[in-house]
Formats: C-alpha cells, sequence, structure tokens
C-alpha cells in the first residue's frame, strides 16, 4: 500500500511541476491603454494586478462609459491585440528528487539527491484579443501556446449590461472563475511563486478530474456589479470536466458563487471582502466499449466542494491580499476508488478534506515598483485513508521579489522582476517520504505590448 | 526716514499674511465635506492622469496628439463645466464633478471608481497648475430657480427664443449641430469642435438633467464657442429653451440625479 | 517652507520699495508733456481684400447693400496702414496708471466690429455694443487675460474689463465666424490705433527716451527708439510691407 500510494504521490508531484512550468502568465492588455489613451498605471495597481477602476471597467465588458467604448471609436493606434512573454535566468532546485544510483542504469537501484538546474529561458507566449464587439457585448480569447503546442485557454463572449442594468451580465464560454485575487493575474512568476497552490490543490492519491478553481472553464456566469463596483456577485454553472473543450460534460454540472463587498476605511483606503464556493461533482468510472472509456458519459458521479473566504485591504502604501480555503473531496474521489467498488474502499477509508490559505503583502512605492511577499500554507486536517500519514500532502510555501517598470506608456509596458520562493510538500519525497523542499530563484524582463 | 520704513514693514507683513494665507488656502480642495491634499493629489495625478493631460497639467500628455477632443489645459484655468459665471473660476465642486462625472464623447472616464477623498485630493493637485486659482477666488455660483412645468406653449416659446438668440447658426435649424457656422467653429486653442446634436439624446458634457441644462446656458462652456446666456435670457426663457431641446430627442433622459459631489 | 517664507518677505520687500520709488518719480515736479506723431504706411500695392459672405443671416446680409470686406489689412488713400496699434514698449520710468474712467466702446455694426481694432487700459471698462438687431456673441481668446464669452442681443448691455496687458486678444464672434477684431490691453495710457490715413499720435508723453512698438495683426511688429525733450513734438513714421 505504501508503495502504490507513493508511487501516486510521485505521479502528483510530476503532474504539479509539469503545470508549474507550464502556468499561463496573467494579463495586463495594453490594447486597452492604447484604445483610450490610459496609462497602464490607470487600472493596475502594478501590472497585471488590477485597482478598483480596472477592475470597474472589466466589470462594466470592458467599457469605461464615455461614449467611445464600442469599436468604431477606436484610435488610429488601437490594435487589439496584446502579446505577454516572460524570459529570464532562474535557477530551479529540489532537495530530494529521486535519481537513479548509477547514471544511465535504470535497474540499478535509486537514491534521493538533490538536483539544481539553472539557465536562461523563456516562458510560454500569451496572445490575447479582448475588448468590445460593439457596445454592450465585450469578448476574451486567449490562445496559449508552450512548446510547440497550442490551445485556447480562455474565449468567451459576454452580454454586458443586459436591460440597461450592471446587475445583469451573461459570460459564455470557457473562462476564468470570477475571482478578484485571480491566477491569471498573479504578479509572481517562478516555478516556486508563479501559482496561487490552494487554487490547484488535490490531495494525494485523489483522483478528481477537477483541477481547481485556478483552471478556466467551460459554462455559463451571471454576474453584476453595483454602479461604484463596490457590491458584486457571480454564479455560474459550469462543466464538471474541468474545462477540457472537445469533450461533452460529464453528465453533471458545477456551481461556482462569489460574492463581495467594498468598503472604504478613511485615512486608510478601501477594503473589500468576499465569500466563494465551487461545488461540484466529478465522475469516478466511465462507461466503456472494449475496455476503453467512453469520453463524456463519466459515472458514479461524487460531490467535492471548495469554499472560502478572501479580502483585499489598502493600507496606505500597502496593500494585502488574503485568502482562506475549505476543501473537501468525496471519500471515493480521494481514494481513487470507483463509486460502484465500494468493496475496493481501503478499511478506514474518509472524504478527505483540507484547510489553507495564503497573504499576500505588497508596498506599492509608487506606480513602477512594487515590493511583494506571500507566504501560503495547506494543511491537511483529514487524510482520505489511515495508510496516508496525517500531514503528508500539507505544504508551506513563502515568496519574495519585486517589479520594476522602467517602461510603462499606452503603448506597451516592460517589467524587470527579481524573485525567490521556497515550497515545502510535507512527506512528499518520492523515495523516503520525508519533505520534499524546492526552491527557486528567478530574473529576468515581463513584457506586455 | 523712519516712517518709510515703518510702512514698508508693516505693508511687507500685511502682503506676506496675504501670500502665506492665499498659499495655503489655494494647497487645498474643499468639497462637502472633504479636504483635498496636494501631495497625496500629486501621486494619483501621476498614476491616473499624466498620460493625457501631461507632466506639467498643459495638456500635452503622451497619448494627446491621438485624442480629440484635446486634454484639458489646466494652466489656463478655463474650464467648460462650471457654476460659476463665465471668465471665472470653477468650484471646486465643480472640478470633482467633472471628474467624476467623465466627460461624455471624450477621452475622459469617470473616475468614480476612486475614492471620494482621492478624488478631492485630485483637485487639490489640478488647481497648482495654474496661478490664477492662487490669485482670484471663484464666481459666485449661479441660481438654478425651482423648474417650471413642461408645456406645449413653453416648447413653443423655447423654439422661438432658440431663433432669436441665433442658437442655430451653430446648432441647426433642427438641433442636429449642423448650423451654417457649424464647420468655422473652433475651441480656443484652435481644434475643430462641433456644436451638440441635440437629436442624439447623448448625454450632455456637463450633466445630464434640466438643472444642468439651464445651469450652462447661464455659464456657457468656457474655451468654445458656447456663449454664457447670462444677461441674454431671463429666467422663463432659459427653461423654455431647455423644455425645446428635450423635446428635439425622442430618448427619455430626465434624470434627476443629485449632483455627484453631493453624493 | 522656510525658504518660500523668505522669498515671499524679500519679494514684498523689493515690490513695496519699487513701487514707493515709482510714486516718488511720480510725484516729481510738473514737466510739459511731449508727443510723438507719424505716419504709418504701407509699401507696395495694396492688397485686395476679400468679400464676405454673409447671406447665413439675412439680418446681418441686408445691413451692406456692397458686401463687406475684410479687414486684416486696410490701407488707405495715400498708402496709410489702418489699424496699426502704436504703443510706448520700454522707457516709462512711472509704473503705476490708473485706467480712466472713461468706458472704451467696442461696437458690433453691421456684423462686424467697430473699431477693427480697439486699444484700451487694464482694467478700463469696456462697453459692447451691438447696434444690429441680430444676436451676437462676444468671445475674445486671450492669452494672459480671463477667456469669456457672452450672448449680447440687440440693445442688452454688456461691461467687462482686462485685469492684464496684452497686445493683441484676439476677439470672435462664433454666430458669425467672419467677425474678428482685436483688442490691445496696456498697463500705461501711452497707446494710439492708426486711422484709416494710417496717422496716430501718441500724447502727454513725459520726456525720455523711449521705444515705440508698432504692431499690425498680419505684418508683425517693428520697434524704433525716439528721444524727446519737454514740450517737444516728435514725427515718428513706420513704413510696413507684406
Amino acid at each position: 500500500m505504501e508503495v502504490l500510494t507513493l508511487r501516486r504521490i510521485g505521479m502528483q508531484l510530476l503532474a504539479l511541476g509539469f503545470l508549474l512550468t507550464s502556468v499561463q502568465p496573467a494579463h495586463g492588455i495594453p490594447a486597452f491603454a492604447r484604445k483610450y489613451g490610459l496609462p497602464c498605471s490607470a487600472c493596475h495597481e502594478a501590472w497585471p494586478m488590477l485597482n478598483n477602476f480596472g477592475q470597474t471597467f472589466k466589470d462594466n465588458g470592458y467599457q469605461v462609459g464615455n461614449g467611445r467604448d464600442a469599436p468604431i471609436y477606436q484610435e488610429p493606434t488601437y490594435w487589439p491585440i496584446t502579446f505577454r512573454i516572460n524570459t529570464s535566468w532562474h535557477r530551479e532546485s529540489n532537495n530530494r528528487t529521486a535519481v537513479d544510483v548509477i547514471p544511465g542504469n535504470a535497474g540499478g537501484g535509486q537514491v534521493e539527491r538533490t538536483v539544481t538546474t539553472s539557465g536562461f529561458d523563456v516562458n510560454s507566449l500569451d496572445i490575447v484579443t479582448a475588448g468590445t464587439l460593439s457596445s454592450n457585448i465585450s469578448f476574451f480569447v486567449q490562445p496559449f501556446i508552450n512548446s510547440g503546442s497550442s490551445s485556447l485557454a480562455q474565449a468567451w463572449a459576454r452580454l454586458d449590461n443586459l436591460g440597461g442594468s450592471r446587475w445583469l451580465n451573461l459570460k459564455m464560454g470557457k473562462f476564468e472563475m470570477d475571482e478578484l485575487i485571480s491566477q491569471e493575474r498573479i504578479l509572481t512568476l517562478s516555478g516556486t511563486g508563479g501559482s496561487y497552490f490552494n487554487y490547484f490543490f488535490t490531495p494525494l492519491g485523489d483522483n478528481n478530474v477537477f483541477e481547481g478553481i485556478g483552471v478556466p472553464q467551460l459554462g455559463v456566469e451571471l454576474s453584476g456589479h453595483s454602479d461604484n463596483d463596490y457590491r458584486r456577485y457571480s454564479v455560474s454553472v459550469l462543466n464538471s470536466n474541468s474545462g477540457q473543450s472537445g469533450v461533452p460534460s460529464n453528465n453533471t454540472y458545477d456551481v461556482y458563487t462569489n460574492l463581495n463587498q467594498a468598503f472604504e476605511v478613511p485615512k486608510l483606503g478601501m477594503q473589500r471582502v468576499g465569500v466563494y464556493g465551487y461545488f461540484g461533482q466529478s465522475p469516478t468510472y466511465f462507461q466503456t466499449s472494449g475496455g476503453i472509456p467512453i469520453s463524456g458519459t463519466g459515472m458514479g458521479n461524487r460531490s467535492f466542494s471548495r469554499v472560502g473566504a478572501y479580502g483585499q485591504w489598502y493600507v496606505g502604501k500597502f496593500d494585502f491580499q488574503t485568502f482562506y480555503m475549505h476543501g473537501q473531496d468525496n471519500v471515493f474521489l480521494g481514494n481513487s476508488v470507483p463509486a460502484n467498488q465500494p468493496a475496493s474502499l481501503p478499511p478506514g477509508a474518509k472524504a478527505p478534506t483540507w484547510n489553507g490559505g495564503f497573504v499576500e503583502a505588497h508596498y506599492d512605492y509608487n506606480p513602477r515598483l512594487i515590493l511583494i511577499g506571500k507566504y501560503e500554507l495547506i494543511r491537511m486536517s483529514q487524510e482520505a485513508n489511515p495508510g496516508i500519514r496525517s500531514n503528508a500532502g500539507n505544504l508551506d510555501a513563502w515568496t519574495v521579489g519585486y517589479r520594476w517598470y522602467p517602461i510603462m506608456n499606452p503603448r506597451a509596458g516592460l517589467a524587470w522582476v527579481q524573485e525567490y520562493g521556497r515550497v515545502l510538500n510535507t512527506g512528499a519525497a518520492p523515495l523516503s517520504g520525508k519533505d520534499d523542499i524546492s526552491n527557486s530563484f528567478l530574473m529576468g524582463f515581463d513584457f506586455d505590448f | 526716514m523712519r516712517w518709510k520704513t515703518t510702512l514698508t514693514g508693516s505693508a511687507a507683513l500685511v502682503l506676506l499674511l496675504l501670500f502665506c494665507g492665499g498659499d495655503t488656502h489655494a494647497q487645498e480642495s474643499h468639497i462637502g465635506n472633504l479636504t483635498g491634499n496636494v501631495k497625496r493629489g500629486k501621486a494619483l495625478y501621476e498614476r491616473y492622469c499624466i498620460f493625457c493631460h501631461g507632466k506639467y497639467g498643459d495638456g500635452r500628455g503622451e497619448s494627446a496628439p491621438f485624442l480629440d477632443p484635446k486634454p484639458r489645459d489646466f494652466t489656463k484655468a478655463v474650464f467648460k463645466c462650471r457654476s460659476t459665471p463665465s471668465g471665472s473660476l470653477p468650484l471646486d465642486s465643480d472640478l470633482y464633478d467633472t471628474i467624476s462625472r467623465g466627460v461624455h464623447d471624450s477621452g475622459m472616464p469617470s473616475w468614480k471608481p476612486l475614492l471620494r477623498q482621492e478624488r478631492a485630493d485630485l483637485i487639490a493637485y489640478i488647481k497648482t497648475f495654474s496661478s490664477a486659482f492662487q490669485e482670484e477666488k471663484p464666481g459666485a455660483p449661479v441660481e438654478i430657480p425651482p423648474e417650471p412645468p413642461i408645456s406645449a406653449e413653453s416648447i413653443q416659446r423655447g423654439a422661438q427664443v432658440f431663433e432669436s438668440m441665433n442658437c442655430w447658426s451653430c446648432h441647426g435649424k433642427d438641433g442636429r449641430g449642423h448650423g451654417p457656422s457649424a464647420s468655422a467653429l473652433t475651441d480656443s486653442k484652435g481644434y475643430p469642435i462641433t456644436p451638440f446634436d441635440f437629436t442624439s439624446g447623448s448625454r450632455f458634457k456637463c450633466g445630464e438633467t434640466d438643472r444642468d441644462m439651464f445651469r450652462d446656458l447661464v455659464t456657457g462652456l468656457d474655451g468654445t464657442p458656447m456663449p454664457s446666456f447670462a444677461s441674454a435670457m431671463t429666467t422663463d426663457q432659459r427653461w423654455d429653451v431647455v423644455h425645446y431641446l428635450r423635446s428635439l430627442s425622442s430618448h427619455r433622459t430626465h434624470g434627476q440625479l443629485a449632483p455627484i459631489s453631493q453624493q | 517652507m522656510k525658504s518660500k517664507f523668505s522669498f515671499t518677505l524679500a519679494c514684498a520687500l523689493i515690490g513695496l520699495a519699487l513701487s514707493m520709488w515709482g510714486l516718488a518719480g511720480w510725484s516729481s515736479p510738473a514737466d510739459t508733456p511731449s508727443s510723438v506723431k507719424g505716419t504709418v504706411k504701407f509699401g507696395g500695392a495694396a492688397p485686395k481684400p476679400s468679400r464676405i459672405d454673409m447671406s447665413q443671416d439675412p439680418l446681418c446680409a441686408k445691413l451692406h447693400s456692397t458686401p463687406a470686406t475684410t479687414e486684416d489689412i486696410m490701407v488707405g488713400g495715400d498708402g496709410g496702414l489702418a489699424n496699426v496699434v502704436i504703443y510706448v514698449s520700454d522707457g516709462l520710468t512711472s509704473h503705476d496708471f490708473q485706467p480712466p474712467a472713461q468706458p472704451a466702446v467696442l461696437e458690433q455694426k453691421g456684423c462686424q466690429y467697430n473699431p477693427h481694432v480697439l486699444a484700451l487700459q487694464a482694467n478700463q471698462k469696456l462697453n459692447v455694443v451691438n447696434s444690429d438687431q441680430t444676436t451676437h456673441n462676444i468671445h475674445p481668446t486671450p492669452n494672459n487675460n480671463r477667456e469669456w464669452n457672452m450672448t449680447q442681443p440687440h440693445g442688452m448691455p454688456l461691461e467687462q474689463s482686462f485685469a492684464r496687458e496684452e497686445i493683441a486678444i484676439p476677439v470672435k464672434c462664433n454666430i458669425h465666424p467672419w467677425m474678428k477684431g482685436y483688442i490691445a490691453v496696456f498697463k500705461h495710457p501711452y497707446f494710439a490705433v492708426t486711422d484709416k490715413n494710417g496717422s496716430f499720435e501718441l500724447k502727454e508723453l513725459p520726456p525720455g527716451t523711449y521705444t515705440i512698438t508698432a504692431w499690425q495683426e498680419k505684418l508683425g511688429s517693428q520697434t524704433q527708439k525716439v528721444t524727446v525733450s519737454a514740450g517737444e513734438a516728435k514725427t515718428l513714421d513706420f513704413a510696413f510691407k507684406q
């Protein structure tokens, strides 16, 4: 049991590693700046992170509301396409990677060794086209190109301000969940700092197809907001297949909702608090033909949830983002057992639950320099079965860094970035079951046109 | 000789007090119960405003060549949307309302997503671009009496005033903005400018309500060809013109919103 | 803040001292005033003025049996150049002048400005008169003074003033786009505008050495230096050409 579990742990880590190296960069959209003549800093605290003016612009359907939003009013220099690319030098290190005792000899046994890699790198290219198709119809298309392969990361259209009301906006397609602390607009880029781990976490031994609230999903979203964007709501109905397009739904639908309210604190600034919940059902097995699963025929659906609260706090030149998540997967999902084989559940199997969260602090020295510090943790409160050590899968991660924007004008932006981060996965070392620690150092340019 | 020294000394002291007193006052803005601060306003200006309005507030930011109409040149202290007579400075609340509302059909967005305090700070900083704010005081705000009810007679009278006051020479006989003088119009910087099309149902630049239209007729839109009708029309005539202009548009935009500085 | 304090104090003291010195200069024994007079001529063939089409406003068109013409360069019978502003630009020793009580008058007549170029003193009252049956708007676009824009139907009184020196403020009527005039504002009273023969006279000039400038709206400025002694009447001529 132990070996099987550990192998699964290894696979989880590999998956995590792949995800980390291919994580989609986030969005600052100079095309909008070009359209309106505004600087990046008007909409972004420090791009890609949005400030309230930018969030309001986004919630209004990428419209400023001055009668010049429809595409026919484009300025001569407006070209509705944005490119984003990072070039960097970075160093990754992991303290317990399984390596062959004799390099090249697969049968000679393995040990855990520290493995360090470093060098220049160019991350994936992000292309975004977004804006208004006409007054009150907005769109967003984001192809994602990485290592020669490409996919559609997001593609949606939205009917804005239905019936003239800001409370009714309908979005359809593949889209990022309505999250004010957004994975798509994260400020850090490195292997350890480039993700909010809570947004992607799946406990050890779990085969839930749901990859997390940080992954764009397929479905419809109804959202709305008050005039000054202080009160916002959204409710989405989504496919239960974690946003994989081309594969029809697994016969069930998930629901995601986000409610938040902002308020002013005199002398400090604007604060916002919110609650969210993702309630879904994932299949535990499929109909098969000749032993091969028929896609879209998920069966044995079992429920899972990700709920929590978050806050965005402005205190003078500082701003903080706080996040809490409580996650729970059904016992069958947690143990990777089909629901029609309850006898296969290991004795003492339970539904895995965990709590996690992060605090991210920024010091906004001026619109061109932001200092970043982040600490994130995940704690399992209930493992899927007694065979898994009680704190296996726990995670502690921190990142520090800064972004400096020597070029920031309505045409394009350039940031110089330096980051250092460290993540500790409890009990995740592939051979010994000890703690697995990775750290990364990154410095480079983040270029946005 | 001693009297001269005493006179000089006391005169200098008086002047000094005037300068000091005048200085501090002009370094702040007062809107309702908000007091805006110049230093905070400068940081906000550099984040939000500088690319259109320019580092020196002269309307020559990087984006200005691509914008029509051009961004406001604050160094001239000439503003379209005021509640004070033509030729005089606006009140702080006039400037606050303008940035909160934005200017429809231009590159100026509504800055309502900014905190009220932040907007007040911006106004305090914007006033530092022109010495006029330290040398002069704004005019007395115009009186806007209660609006009489709309009637067919009022609209007809308004049409006659529209004719006799030569409004049609710019706005056209049908109010569409293609009057005989329209093509020659330039703003005070020399850029071509078009008269408002009253049939468009679009939002006016300085507010959407009937009271705003009345006030625009009294104050004029300084810096543009739109003059003040302060002495040229009586109060009743002004309301008649407002009613007539409303009748030109099929859109029902009779919103009775309070000015944003009062929200 | 402290340096600003001392700077302001210094400025105040200097300003006060200068004005006291100026006042002292003013109150010295009366001199017999001098004058400078002359003619401004236009060299070469006079440019033909263009016709103004006033048909868009019938109330304007009917005031002209023959069409009105543009007034930017007006050359009289003898080659005299009208509407040139002559003024003292340098050399005055006193700087404190009260504006005259008599208002200057700018008339809108025949849908044109009369006079085409008006000169007055800073803070002197300006009466704007609309003698036409049609409504005008009077819209000066200054660089150094407050900009205002007032509608004026026939007979409505309008009084304004300009606080700072400026040569010269363009004035227009937006309703009638062909209407163009200029207002030159001076701190001192030593200015004149040439008549239709190009003649001018600067009267009651205190004796001294002065720089006299002639300004024409299209042809630019010219300067000449002149020295007048008590009671002397000097002659000074200018010549402009295109």
